[in-house]
């Protein structure tokens, strides 16, 4: 079965106040075009599920559309910290739950695996447990001893960027995989941008790399640059210096809005155009 | 031999690994310090290339390159589930930089004031609770020691210290052992588990560690060790390992801290490149 599909037309299945989970990781990999024209569809009231989220959270949260995230970690790493990300946590009517980083990975497990909650240790001797309400401690039934149980996620989308796939929905990861696969899996419907489509049997060459299997997708869109501002490795690493211009932007609303109008409400094209054309990509970019 | 701050802490750092166990390379300074331990005294470590990726490769500080390191010095690619196995089964290293650190080794990385409402919103506690419940050795370090960073209570605790509810509910695993800072080298072995001196950095005096500490710093007893200076084999190694001198950033500040960033990002393809020459996978 083809799957491909347009951009707009994945974010066109997305109703107000649904549940999305985003693959990738901070600035590596994250599904930005994805995002944009998410962003660009006018969705609000969106619940962000994100192990360690990015530019796509903050990008979000800077046009108001958001009224939830669920994270473990939110920043620029090397960038320092989100702009929007941090407005938002000092001083909104956003709700924030502060998860870990396996604890996102069990929750989006448990819904997987079809059980209301996982136990582990992380957690515990930490005020995390104090300020997420989603958390229970349990005693354990056979020794006694107390775990966390962290409940199920259940994403009603997953938007993951990876670098090949086949018009079928398989996907093939080469850099660091981050928790894309359990964000496919969990979610009830997972859209998947890639940088190049590939033909027949091409794809399978790549063995153990295929980490998206297409009976977990629903949708995969072309979109070379797809990451963009962040990186895809190894073809081409995050642009720093966009996000330099990025940060700035969110400093002032005139600025933020004008920086809208240039990158956010353009078709995908239009956004590499602006961002100095493919040949311009490559020279800054590629590794 | 002269040798710099940055290259006298990643040393004191390296020498604290040792055995078979993976190797987050998260920061310059833990990616330097897994490598010059690797290329001395424990070479059975596996250093990864990136917080979660790319086991057996040699680690070269960058702004954006871990994942392409990995990719062209062929790096085994393992995924979070193998990362967060590695942690649960104790078979995992990592140096912790925290944006504050209390007299019981609690941990800070989410938020400079009350949570609810920061007065500045950090990042979240990302790993951090993973390795502070799982992990037999734990080791943080602080780039500006002073009362802002070294603090009498967190205000948020992201990784778990000593105290009663550890001992109830962890033990020993995932226990703070050691912190070390711009000053000295410190333990978590003081009256209820608290932060003792351990040894000061050459040139450093008692009392600027006292002065620069939100608390009473336990352990300076008559004859305080001085921490050993770097050797000329560990300076060369840390040199060699990162010409663009990415370590560097983490102490500067300002224009100077800006000015380097941009030198490295502009620089990074190149000293990857000549370091691994590129070759296509497709």
């Amino acid at each position: 079965m083809n799957k491909t599909l347009t951009a707009e037309a994945m974010v066109e299945q997305i109703s107000d106040g649904a549940s999305i989970t985003i693959g990738g990781s901070s600035l590596s990999r994250k599904p930005m075009a994805l995002v944009r024209a998410l962003a660009r569809s006018g969705r609000k009231n969106l619940t962000l599920i994100v192990n360690v989220g990015g530019p796509e959270v903050d990008l979000l949260l800077g046009l108001g559309v958001v009224t939830k995230v669920i994270y473990a970690f939110v920043g620029f790493e090397v960038m320092g910290l989100a702009p929007n990300f941090r407005r938002a946590r000092q001083n909104s009517n956003v709700t924030f739950e502060e998860w870990t980083e396996y604890t996102v990975m069990a929750g989006l497990d448990a819904a997987i695996k079809r059980v209301p909650f996982l136990p582990t240790r992380a957690g515990l001797g930490t005020d995390v447990l104090a300020v997420n309400p989603s958390f229970r401690t349990i005693t354990d039934p056979f020794g006694g001893e107390t775990l966390v149980a962290v409940p199920a996620i259940h994403p009603d989308f997953a938007l993951i960027h990876v670098n090949y796939a086949d018009e079928r929905g398989n996907g093939v990861i080469l850099g660091d995989g981050h928790i894309d696969v359990l964000c496919a899996k969990a979610a009830k419907t997972t859209f998947m941008s890639c940088e190049r489509i590939l033909h027949g049997d091409e794809l399978q060459r790549f063995g153990r790399d295929v980490q998206i299997m297409r009976i977990h997708t629903q949708g995969v869109a072309e979109l070379p640059w797809g990451a963009h501002p962040t990186g895809c490795a190894p073809e081409y690493r995050a642009d720093l210096r966009h996000m330099e211009e990025y940060m700035e932007a969110t400093g002032d609303l005139e600025r933020w809005h004008a920086y809208q109008d240039r990158m956010v409400w353009v078709d995908h094209e239009q956004y590499l155009d602006r961002m100095g054309g493919r040949e311009g990509l490559v020279s800054r970019l590629h590794v | 031999m002269e040798y710099s701050l940055d290259e006298l802490m990643i040393a004191t750092m390296a020498h604290q690994f040792s055995g078979e166990v993976m190797v987050s390379s998260v920061t310059a300074f833990g990616a330097l310090a897994a490598l010059v331990a690797k290329k001395t005294h424990a070479p059975e470590l596996a250093v990864l290339a990136t917080p979660e990726s790319g086991m057996e490769v040699t680690p070269l500080p960058t702004l954006t390159l871990g994942q392409f390191l990995t990719d062209v010095q062929r790096g085994i690619p393992l995924t979070m589930e193998e990362i967060f196995d590695a942690i649960f089964c104790d078979l995992f290293r990592i140096w912790i930089n925290p944006a504050q650190i209390d007299q019981f080794g609690n941990v800070n990385i989410s938020a400079i004031g009350p949570w609810q409402r920061p007065k500045v919103a950090l990042v979240g506690s990302r790993g951090i609770p993973e390795d502070t419940s799982h992990l037999s050795q734990i080791f943080y370090y602080v780039l500006h020691h002073n009362p802002r960073s070294v603090v009498s209570r967190v205000d948020f605790r992201s990784g778990a210290g000593n105290g009663p509810e550890r001992d109830q509910l962890l033990g020993r695993s995932g226990a703070p052992s050691l912190l070390v800072t711009d000053l000295g080298v410190f333990t978590f072995s003081g009256p209820g588990g608290s932060m003792a001196i351990l040894s000061l950095h050459p040139g450093v005096t008692r009392e600027m560690v006292q002065e620069r500490t939100a608390f009473p710093v336990s352990g300076f007893t008559e004859s305080i060790e001085v921490t050993p200076e770097p050797t000329a084999e560990e300076l060369a190694i840390i040199r060699k390992a990162d010409p663009l001198e990415v370590r560097k950033l983490e102490l500067l500040s300002g224009d100077k801290a800006a000015e380097k960033f941009v030198a490295i990002y502009e620089r990074e393809r190149q000293a990857l490149h000549v370091a691994w020459p590129a070759r296509s996978r497709i």
